[in-house]
């Protein structure tokens, strides 16, 4: 063995002596106030940016499924909408939470910034399908999600109930503070479905905050990995 | 009533193979669902309350994250191999991002060095103050494992205020970290804390280390020599405990360890209890190696490095090679081994967890003729992590 030129602690400094008698001091805490939170009566306080839901400004998500390409449990997946009989230009990303690790790599990675999160983190359900409908969910816009909870300060999942039609493809979102939100997903992937005429227009690029970038207009397909 | 032996003969005539029982000795699972073993079981056979043999069953916890990890963008990697060990999460990030920056070449800015060694010294902290709960549950002292758990809070806390989740931080990343220190506010938080544990330290001594009944308990089980170690890649804490200083933060120096001061523990006895009382001085030495990092200070940078490459997340490519990187873990030698082939994801990702050596091969040996109510003792005494020894 090659010779030691860092400090090795002494032995008498490690080795403990037994004792009889020291282990009753380990009574002096029962008359001290308990750490304990009363978690129904009292709250705790939740870290200013912890890694909580999604939130997503429809406007300016560009459908570039860079979200998607990052994600690693993939629980990203493109979709497109119909709002109010309208066909949204690019896709959104519709989250699953069933699978999601809340990496917030998806938000780290958005170029527009369109992605955000809030520290809103209980989702509880029942194993009933309809209640299971809640985990998968085409994010709402950030103001949206601040109104509710300011209304709601339990950091609860800003929806109450997500109801999905099989048939008409039509999603409606009952908000926790009564509000109803509907819309209708016409397919999922990068590519437009059939419904969904295909735009090559010029994207709205415009609409960036930040760097601009050439791969965000098209090229992406080859890649994806949803689907 | 047919003897044993017509009912072999009758067997071997029907094709089978009929073996006597063994009436000198019982099996005995300890299985995933024993409080002592954690996902992780071992197949004991026992002679009275001694153990005769003792084999190893572990795969509860395969996930193929190394697989896993070969169908995923190279920054992806971190949210899915931190997995790996769940005590302290931070270790396979570090490695992994340590190995891809070695690969890109990067010089890790300064920032970036300071808050990754406070992120791992902390988590060292943590994860011990974990071992200590599991050690005190397992011996019985519930006292000091509930106390571990509400001074592990405190860093845990620490964390979510860092980085935005209590267990599995996803911070480390390659080139740097995701987020920067919060703010002078968060700096005092963590001087404290580190003041606050260093002061109930004592505690634990009164309560488990220098407790008469514990040390009856874990004095002499278990041991382990240095030959015996080193020949079966022991590393950490275990092997400390068998006479060999071996510390990769010494050896093998990484981040700001050269700068700092600490002693390493070593003894000889190579029993539960030294390996015990080995992890108890190192977690004096963590807190005060977290204390000299504060005196330090965060210096001044960026926390990650400035590359155009990183512009373009999903396709960012690696170079071709292959690198390894290793930290010391409050388990022992955790190593990360990554090759590339220029693509935008890696072509394998092998850990190494120090569980691995300690865990299934010694733990074997260890237990042949120990008592029964020893078993959790040592078990826990070589802080087996099944996790990492899965994968
Ligand atoms: S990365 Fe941002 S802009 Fe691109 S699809 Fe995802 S949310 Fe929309
Ligand atoms: S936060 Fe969830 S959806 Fe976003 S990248 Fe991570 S796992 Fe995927």
């Amino acid at each position: 063995m090659e010779e030691i030129d860092f400090k090795v602690a002494p032995e008498s400094k490690i080795k403990k002596r037994p004792s009889y008698i020291k282990p009753w001091l380990g009574l002096k805490y029962l008359f001290k106030k308990p750490v304990t939170i009363k978690i129904p009566y009292e709250k705790t306080q939740i870290a200013k940016n912890y890694r909580g839901f999604h939130s997503l400004d429809w406007k300016k998500c560009i459908g570039c499924n860079f979200c998607g390409q990052i994600c690693p449990a993939r629980a990203i997946e493109m979709t497109w909408i119909e709002v109010d009989g309208k066909v949204e230009k690019r896709p959104h990303p519709k989250i699953d939470y069933g699978r999601c690790t809340f990496c917030e790599f998806c938000v780290d990675v958005c170029p527009t910034g369109a992605l955000g999160f809030v520290e809103n983190f209980m989702l509880t359900t029942e194993w009933k399908d309809e209640e299971l409908e809640l985990f998968d969910w085409v994010p709402i816009h950030p103001d949206k999600l601040r109104e509710i909870n300011e209304k709601f300060p339990d950091y609860r999942f800003p929806v109450g109930k997500i109801e999905f039609n099989k048939e008409t493809k039509e999603v409606t979102y009952y908000l926790r503070d009564g509000d109803v939100f509907k819309f209708k997903i016409l397919g999922y992937g990068v590519r437009p479905p059939a419904a969904a005429k295909p735009k090559p227009a010029a994207p709205k690029a415009e609409e960036a905050k930040k760097v601009k970038k050439p791969e965000e207009k098209k090229g992406q397909k080859s890649e994806e990995n949803s689907s | 009533m047919v003897s044993q032996s017509e009912l072999i003969k009758e067997a071997r005539e029907n094709g089978m193979e009929l073996l006597p029982l063994d009436k000198d000795t019982y099996e005995l699972f300890f299985g995933p669902q024993h409080m002592a073993t954690e996902n992780f079981s071992i197949i004991l056979k026992m002679d009275g309350h001694r153990v005769v043999k003792a084999i190893a069953n572990p795969g509860f916890l395969h996930r193929g994250f190394e697989k896993l990890a070969e169908l995923r963008p190279w920054y992806t990697n971190i949210a899915l191999l931190l997995r790996i060990c769940v005590p302290e999460p931070d270790v396979p990030e570090m490695i992994y991002s340590m190995a891809v920056d070695e690969l890109m070449g990067w010089e890790v800015p300064e920032r970036a060095q300071w808050i990754r060694t406070t992120v791992l010294e902390m988590a060292r902290v943590s994860a011990y103050l974990f071992w200590i709960m599991g050690l005190s549950f397992k011996l019985g002292v519930y006292t000091a494992g509930q106390w571990a758990a509400a001074y592990r809070e405190r860093f845990m806390a620490l964390f979510e205020e860092l980085t935005g989740a209590r267990v599995y931080h996803i911070y480390t990343i390659p080139g740097g970290v995701r987020r920067d220190i919060p703010g002078d506010k968060w700096l005092r938080q963590l001087k404290d804390t580190v003041e606050y544990i260093k002061s109930k330290l004592p505690d634990f001594d009164n309560l488990v280390f220098e407790n008469y009944i514990t040390h009856r308990r874990m004095e002499g089980i278990g041991v382990m020599d240095k030959k015996f170690a080193l020949a079966e890649g022991v590393t950490g804490p275990n092997l400390r405990a068998t006479g060999v200083p071996y510390d990769v933060r010494r050896m093998d120096p990484y981040l700001l360890y050269p700068e700092l001061d600490f002693e390493v523990p070593v003894l000889k006895e190579g029993d539960a209890l030294a390996r015990a009382l080995i992890r108890r001085y190192e977690l004096e030495q963590d807190l005060y190696i977290l204390e000299q990092l504060l005196e330090m200070g965060p210096p001044s940078g960026p926390y990650k490095v400035q590359d155009p490459r990183l512009k373009n997340l999903p396709r960012f490519k690696v170079p071709a090679g292959d690198a390894f990187a290793h930290v010391e873990s409050t388990k022992g030698d955790f190593g990360a081994y990554v090759v590339s082939t220029g693509g935008n994801k890696p072509y394998r990702v092998q850990i190494r967890g120090p569980s691995i050596a300690h865990g299934i091969r010694v733990l074997e040996q260890l237990l042949v003729g120990a008592r029964i109510a020893d078993v959790p003792v040592i078990l826990m005494s070589l802080d087996n992590c099944p996790p990492d020894i899965d994968r």
